[in-house]
This record gives C-alpha cells, sequence and structure tokens, in this order.
C-alpha cells in the first residue's frame, strides 16, 4: 500500500495540512481570513481526534471550536471594524523577535524532549481504546476518587460569571 | 506516527501561536493566535491519553475542559475588545496605552 494511503499517510497529511494553515493564520494581514484559516486548523485536528479513535473529542471540537469560538471571534472581528482595515506589515524588528522567541522555544523544547526517553520509546502501535462516551460522562459526573464531577459544577460556575461579565461589560455605558 | 511525533506537532502550533501572538498588531489577531496555543495544548492531553492509558478517560476530559475555558476566555476578550473599539475606535494594540498614563 502506498504512504498516502496507509494509516500513517492519513496521519500525516491532517498535520501537515493543520500546520500548514496554521502558519497562514498568523502571516496573513485578513483578521477575517486568519479566523477561516484558524477554522480549517480546527477542522483538520478534529480529523486527528477522529483518526485516534475519539469520537466524542472530535464532535466536540467541531461543535465548540469551529461552531462556538470561532463564530465569536469572527463577531468580534466583525464589530470591530476590523474586516475592513489591513493590518499593517510587522515591522522587522517585531518580527525578529516573534521568529526568535517562537523559534528557541520550539528547538529548546524539541531538544528537552529528545531527551525524555519517556516520550520518545513509546510505541507507535496504537493500543485498541477500551473506552467510549458512556466512561466519559461516567466519569464527569462520578463523585469517587477518580470522578470530575467538582471541577465540571466549576466549568459550569466559570461559564454563567463569563455570561453575565461579557454583557456587563460590553454593554453601553450608561450615565 | 507515534507520541513522539504528535508531541512535535503541537509543539510546532504552540510555537505559531507565540510567533502570532508576538507580531500582530490587532488584538483581534492576538485572541486568534492564542486559540492556536490553546488547542495546542488539548491536542497533547488527548493524545497523551490515547497512547499512555488508553483504557482512562482523564485525558479527554481535561481537553474538553480546556475547549470550554477556551470558550469563557474569547468570550471575555471580545467583549473587552468591543469596549475598548467603542472608547478607542480602533483595536490596534500600539494604542491602548490608557493604563501607561
Amino acid at each position: 500500500m502506498s504512504l498516502w494511503l496507509s494509516e500513517n499517510g492519513l496521519f500525516y497529511f491532517l498535520t501537515l495540512v493543520s500546520t500548514f494553515f496554521a502558519v497562514l493564520c498568523v502571516n496573513t494581514r485578513l483578521i477575517l481570513r486568519a479566523a477561516v484559516y484558524l477554522m480549517a486548523v480546527l477542522f483538520f485536528v478534529a480529523g486527528i481526534y477522529l483518526r485516534l479513535g475519539l469520537e466524542f473529542l472530535a464532535g466536540i471540537q467541531v461543535l465548540v471550536y469551529v461552531g462556538g469560538i470561532v463564530v465569536v471571534l469572527v463577531f468580534a472581528v466583525m464589530l470591530t471594524h476590523s474586516h475592513a482595515v489591513k493590518e499593517e506589515k510587522p515591522d522587522i524588528t517585531r518580527k525578529i523577535i516573534g521568529l526568535l522567541t517562537a523559534g528557541l522555544f520550539f528547538l529548546g523544547s524539541w531538544w528537552a524532549i529528545a531527551q525524555t526517553p519517556a516520550l520518545t520509546s513509546v510505541s507507535a502501535e496504537l493500543m485498541p481504546l477500551t473506552t467510549d462516551i458512556k466512561t466519559i460522562g461516567r466519569a464527569l459526573l462520578d463523585f469517587g476518587a477518580s470522578g470530575y464531577v467538582l471541577p465540571f459544577e466549576l466549568v459550569s460556575l466559570l461559564l454563567l460569571a463569563v455570561l453575565i461579565g461579557g454583557v456587563v461589560i460590553a454593554r453601553k455605558d450608561v450615565g | 506516527m507515534n507520541l513522539y511525533h504528535f508531541i512535535i506537532f503541537s509543539l510546532f502550533l504552540f510555537s505559531v501561536g507565540i510567533y502570532g501572538v508576538l507580531t500582530r498588531r490587532s488584538a483581534v489577531g492576538i485572541l486568534i493566535a492564542i486559540e492556536l496555543m490553546l488547542n495546542a495544548g488539548a491536542i497533547n492531553l488527548a493524545v497523551f491519553n490515547r497512547y499512555l492509558a488508553p483504557d482512562k478517560v482523564d485525558g479527554q476530559i481535561m481537553a474538553l475542559f480546556v475547549m470550554a475555558v477556551a470558550a469563557a476566555e474569547v468570550l471575555v476578550g471580545m467583549a473587552i475588545l468591543i469596549m475598548l473599539f467603542r472608547r478607542k475606535k480602533s483595536v490596534d494594540i500600539g494604542q491602548l496605552d490608557i493604563l501607561r498614563h
């Protein structure tokens, strides 16, 4: 079987395409386009989740990230009239600083990861998945030692606070 | 592809996000780059879960929490940017220097 049809070929395709769109996303000067490229990255990452067998996570990724966060970002672009203006080109010192910081972080972390045998020696073979959506649901609402009911409730409180806070911050000033 | 490749992949996405945060002039662009970085973190959690403990779901649940927090963050960010735009008629970070004076 050729590389591109094999199991690994799909992974390589998905990762390459999403890195490509990520690079486009930070380099385009039109903010609305950056939001659309971000959507492409998130879609392909959902594809990676799907290929790994994490269907629930892939579904939530598409629902929350692509359907929610990107839409909110597009709202932000529209409401601040950023779609009309072309961003100025970053000056060269800014670019160099950004490239140096990101590159040093990337290379340094890569070096640290390559030094860690526990990470590099994991077998490439995917073990069969023994969990499904039911397991996730039980763990989320389980209040035993390995349950997540407290963080779950905290996140729901956080979302409520954000909802109210967003309205309060963004509403018209009164008086 | 094994765990190592996925870590390098998410590391690259994170670095691209850092580059975006440092070079963007528009605050909305910075918000977009931050989303990239958050997503890179979530990929790591999910992939570690899949490769090291396929019989558990802790990593996936953490990735779900990351998504919820990302949604919260982008909502508050949008509200702040709208308020700033109403005051300054711009979201260029070069002009957002109210706190400096």
